[in-house]
């Protein structure tokens, strides 16, 4: 091997060759003096002098040397042992590349998303997402801008903390409009990331709440939309038709501030001086920033909450009537914010990451085992080498090499398979209305994760069997010849250990898999109260793209006319929300009447909707009336609540007629429809309230029941539109079944991977019950011979057989089952309409199990059941 | 006698025994593993043969350890072969093995010539 040769060792190996040649060449002389012929003299010359490499490796183990000659000796020592079993090297590796990359996959997608929370920003470690009020799983902005401020100025615990809004916008002023996702930030957003332009400069203190229509763009958007222009710093741009001036360009990289969701640009919080209102309120629309803080160094996070409790104390204290309900302050590190992607990843892949461990434990047990049969037929091997002088040390560092030596093929493997694996995460998400940028990463920490797996792994095949075999005594095995060869009670014990570990791996693999297939075709299944078939949405940008109020009311009059019109149109309506697209509106809300428990959070979903909405959905109204077209901006506000919050705020009462306070304003209740899922099937019912869209709408997305498949229709209902205006931007046209598949992406990814686990799991665990079951019945083949031949009859011989094996798996299912029942309790929050300890599914996990079992044992036993006694007996 | 009764006969050697039986060989003058081999043989008549895989490790051993060191040379009958020659060192050592095989000898021996002996086939 090239690679470890340097020039003494080479001089030393080449007279060694010489002086073994020399010793043959008067072995060889001498026997032709005493009359043999040279062709005989050689032979027999050769054959005294026994196994020359092992002579030469013995004897370069005396030299000595440097670890690097040593190790450099006993890789090529493994290297040729594994050349030697290329089935055995082809297998093992295979195995462990595919275990290694089930782990390493896993991870990349936590090292994308959780360990890269916000790409670009400095120490990441010390930033902390702000909620305010009940904790949840998918919360709304929870600050408005003066609390921020008042948090920011009064903390004696961060460095600094910024706030943020996001929207989508529409880039105007080009040859096409385009569509772009904006923020609102605080000036020192990117100072508290950590953030240095690579042109221009970031926003000023003074700019923050001032309307200076200044933009920073996104290093993307700066390239392709402006061509990468080197002096964009200065020039006017379009955004919604209101001309800014570009200050700065972010670095290459930077998305902003919220986990798995790409920002294009930037701009202060109210650049145009249009939102005085939302600047200088701290209740109702005015809550809707999200905030983030920077630790100072040696502050936790326990201790930063408390400081900003009692800011916010004081807070609550000078503006009561702003902050009813629940105000306390909890921080969560950015790896599991619940503001953006992490809250939901953090739920997932850490226990996904946990089961590719499990199955790279299974795969290391079963390529064990492997090693283990192999290394107990090289045992007489083994025992020469150590008669020879090698040290069990030497002999055990070794075949460990061995183990290395295939679990660093196997890591490059991995490496290899990773870098495509880690780019499918973002498979699982189906196209909907977020900027997502989930994805996973292929960084220096994903390739440390494959090395330590794979040294681990590695160590684990080899070191294992290694230290059982190198027990064996020397001599004893040169005596006994073949016939002992299998291997000694510990060997058998040590075997019989792998297999019940594997099966005990596999097992809780099958259940948790079984439950996540299940939960995944209850979701499928469940009925979300509301009709998803045969609806199409399109998305019309009419706030984002610089009209006036008065002109969207009225294209979204003549949006509605048109589309209702339409051929296959059998309702049409406008809302500016979509259930089960992980999104939702949210804000504080006051029914009169009705006194909060301490603590409790007032907040409510929203949504605005136009006549007819219940009516597309088949979502019924219990009490009360739909809206009508006479619900508009002239007449009193009004609302529908659904039966949560009817039940919630007027237990007992009817609630038609009572009223609510949001925003300042007075809604009066027309009516109750029945509960349907927001967000998730298996969510916890929340209170949400239906405003009407032509009171208080705010994004317009057109909303279709159409007769045929809603496919079909769209180019029709974005004609439509684009006849009235075609500058209008239309996107986000899908059917509703293609959004709400968002909700169930995450239950997606769990299946699938817990899936594809626990079919490794399966195979590995039947395979290596199969392998060893085989592999000791060979060895006992020439007792079985002898039972026969004294009478045993072919049903006892593989009774026998089968009996050894299903002892085996009958104590691995048992330890599987007690480790399985304990592990479910983690996936527990994770399934829907089944119980983590399921009997249906644990019984039919077994069966299977056990079944297979059956299968790989019978084959060994039926093929010693059909031995020829006499054959067996003569077999040793 | 052929190969197989040669096999047979032969003795194993007591771990530690080859070393000094090579310092003991190297005592009449600089030899070659071959020659060692021969010399062995003949002297012990036929009943000791070390095998070869045994042998050179050990020359390396003793070699490393400074009791031999090595050189190149022409045998008599022209073949280049490497040549060991016993050091101050290694005498010192065959001395010491020398007294310890002595004691060894004379332990086993008055045990074995006290105590009756038991079956024998």
């Amino acid at each position: 091997m090239k690679w470890f040769s340097n020039f003494g060792f080479q001089r030393r190996n080449r007279e060694l060759q010489e002086e073994i040649d020399a010793h043959l060449q008067m072995a060889i002389a001498d026997r032709v003096a005493r009359g043999e012929t040279a062709e005989a003299a050689r032979q027999a010359a050769v054959r005294e002098f026994g196994n020359i490499p092992l002579v030469q490796d013995v004897t370069r183990q005396m030299w000595g040397g440097g670890w690097f000659e040593q190790i450099g000796r006993d890789v090529r020592y493994a290297l040729r042992q594994l050349r030697k079993s290329p089935g055995f090297t082809i297998t093992a590796t295979a195995m462990l590349a595919v275990a290694i990359c089930a782990n390493s996959t896993v991870f990349s997608w936590i090292d994308g998303t959780m360990l890269r929370p916000i790409p670009g920003a400095r120490d990441t470690d010390d930033l902390v997402s702000l909620q305010r009020g009940e904790r949840n799983f998918s919360p709304t902005p929870p600050f408005s801008y003066l609390d921020y401020r008042d948090l920011r100025e009064q903390n004696h615990t961060f460095t600094g903390i910024l706030a943020y809004h996001h929207d989508w916008i529409t880039l105007t002023g080009g040859a096409l409009p385009e569509r772009a996702y904006i923020a609102n930030v605080s000036a020192n957003y990117f100072d508290v990331l950590g953030i240095k332009p690579v042109l221009g400069r970031f926003f000023l203190p003074e700019e923050e709440s001032r309307p200076v229509p200044n933009v920073v763009l996104g290093y993307s958007l700066w390239k392709t939309r402006y061509a990468a222009d080197p002096a964009i710093v200065g020039k006017s741009i379009e955004i919604a038709r209101h001309p800014v001036t570009v200050i700065g360009v972010a670095p290459e990289g930077v998305v902003g501030a919220m986990p798995g969701i790409r920002e294009d640009l930037w701009v202060t919080l109210d650049p145009l001086g249009t939102d005085v209102w939302r600047m200088t309120h701290r209740s109702g629309g005015a809550v809707w920033l999200n905030v983030i803080g920077r630790l100072r160094p040696g502050v936790s996070r326990g201790q930063a909450a408390q400081d900003l409790d009692t800011v916010m104390h004081n807070i609550v204290a000078a503006f009561p009537d702003d902050h009813l309900g629940d105000n306390r302050i909890t921080l969560d590190p950015m790896w599991r914010s619940p503001f953006g992607a992490n809250g939901y990843m953090a739920a997932t892949l850490p226990i996904l990451l946990a089961f590719a461990a499990v199955v790279l434990l299974l795969t290391s047990a079963n390529v064990a085992t492997l090693t283990l049969v192999r290394f107990v037929s090289r045992r007489r091997e083994l025992a020469i080498r150590q008669s020879l002088g090698a040290n069990r040390i030497q002999l055990v560092r070794q075949m460990v090499l061995e183990g290395v030596v295939l679990s660093i093929v196997a890591g490059a493997v991995a490496l290899v398979l990773t870098s495509w694996t880690s780019k499918t995460f973002a498979w699982f998400f189906p196209a909907n209305s977020n900027p997502l940028i989930l994805n996973g990463s292929m960084d220096h920490k994903v390739v440390i994760g494959i090395a330590v797996s794979s040294l681990l792994a590695g160590m684990l095949c080899g070191a294992l069997p290694a230290w059982r075999s190198a027990h064996a005594p020397a001599i004893e095995v040169l005596k006994a010849e073949s016939a002992s060869i299998s291997g000694g009670s510990r060997n058998r014990k040590l075997l019989s250990g792998l297999v019940v570990a594997q099966i005990a791996l596999s097992l809780p693999l099958l259940v948790c898999s079984g439950l996540f297939l299940r939960t995944l075709r209850n979701l499928a299944g469940a009925n979300p109260g509301f009709e998803q078939d045969h609806i199409l949405t399109a998305s019309v940008g009419l706030n984002i793209a610089g009209y006036s109020h008065d002109e969207e009311q009225v294209i979204r009059h003549k949006i509605l006319d048109r589309v209702s019109a339409l051929p296959g149109v059998k309702v049409a309506s406008l809302t500016d929300w979509i259930p089960m697209t992980l999104g939702h509106k949210g804000d504080d809300a006051y029914p009169e009447g009705y006194v909060p428990h301490p603590h409790e959070s007032l907040q409510v979903y929203h949504a605005e909707v136009a006549p007819r909405y219940f009516e597309s959905l088949h979502i019924p109204i219990l009490e009360g009336r739909e809206f009508t077209p006479d619900d508009d901006e002239k007449a009193p506000r009004v609302l529908i609540v659904d039966q949560t919050a009817a039940r919630r705020y007027w237990p007992g009462q009817d609630p038609l007629g009572k009223k609510l306070r949001i925003w300042g304003g007075l809604f009066t209740v027309v009516g109750v429809a029945r509960n349907s899922t927001h967000i998730f099937v298996n969510e916890s019912p929340e209170p949400i309230v239906y405003m009407s869209f032509f009171q208080v709408g705010y994004e317009t997305i057109v909303q279709v029941k159409t007769e045929g498949n809603p496919v079909d229709l769209a180019p029709a209902v974005e004609n439509a539109i684009h006849e009235i205006d075609t500058r209008l931007p239309v996107f986000d046209v899908r059917p509703m079944r293609e959004s709400t598949q968002m909700a169930s992406s995450f239950a997606v990814v769990q299946s699938a991977l817990a899936g594809m686990f626990a079919l490794i799991g399966l195979v590995l665990a039947v395979t290596g019950i199969y392998g060893v079951v085989a592999y000791r019945t060979q060895m006992r083949t020439h007792e079985i011979g002898v039972r026969m031949a004294l009478g045993a009859s072919r049903v006892d011989v593989l009774r026998l057989v089968l009996l050894q094996g299903l002892w085996l798996t009958g104590i691995g299912m048992a330890l599987g089952l007690a480790f399985a029942l304990g592990l479910t309790r983690f996936i527990a929050r994770l399934l829907y309409g089944i119980g983590a300890n399921d009997p249906v599914t644990i019984v039919s996990v077994v069966m299977l199990l056990g079944a297979m079992s059956l299968l790989a044992c019978y084959f060994p036993a039926h093929r010693a059941m059909r031995r020829n006694p006499v054959t067996a007996i003569r077999e040793l | 006698m052929n190969e197989k009764d040669q096999y047979k006969n032969r003795i194993e050697l007591l771990q530690g025994t080859l070393d000094m039986l090579i310092l003991q060989t190297l005592q009449w003058g600089p030899q070659h593993g071959y020659g060692i081999v021969q010399a062995l043989r003949l002297q012990s008549g036929d009943v000791l043969q070390v095998e070869t895989g045994s042998l050179y490790p050990a020359l390396h051993r003793l070699e490393r350890q400074s009791w031999v060191q090595s050189e190149w040379k022409q045998s008599e009958s022209k073949q280049k072969a490497r040549y060991y020659r016993i050091t101050a060192k290694g005498k010192k050592q065959l001395a010491t093995d020398l007294g310890r095989w002595e004691r060894i000898v004379e332990a086993i021996g008055s045990v074995m010539y006290v105590k009756p002996k038991e079956s024998e086939s």
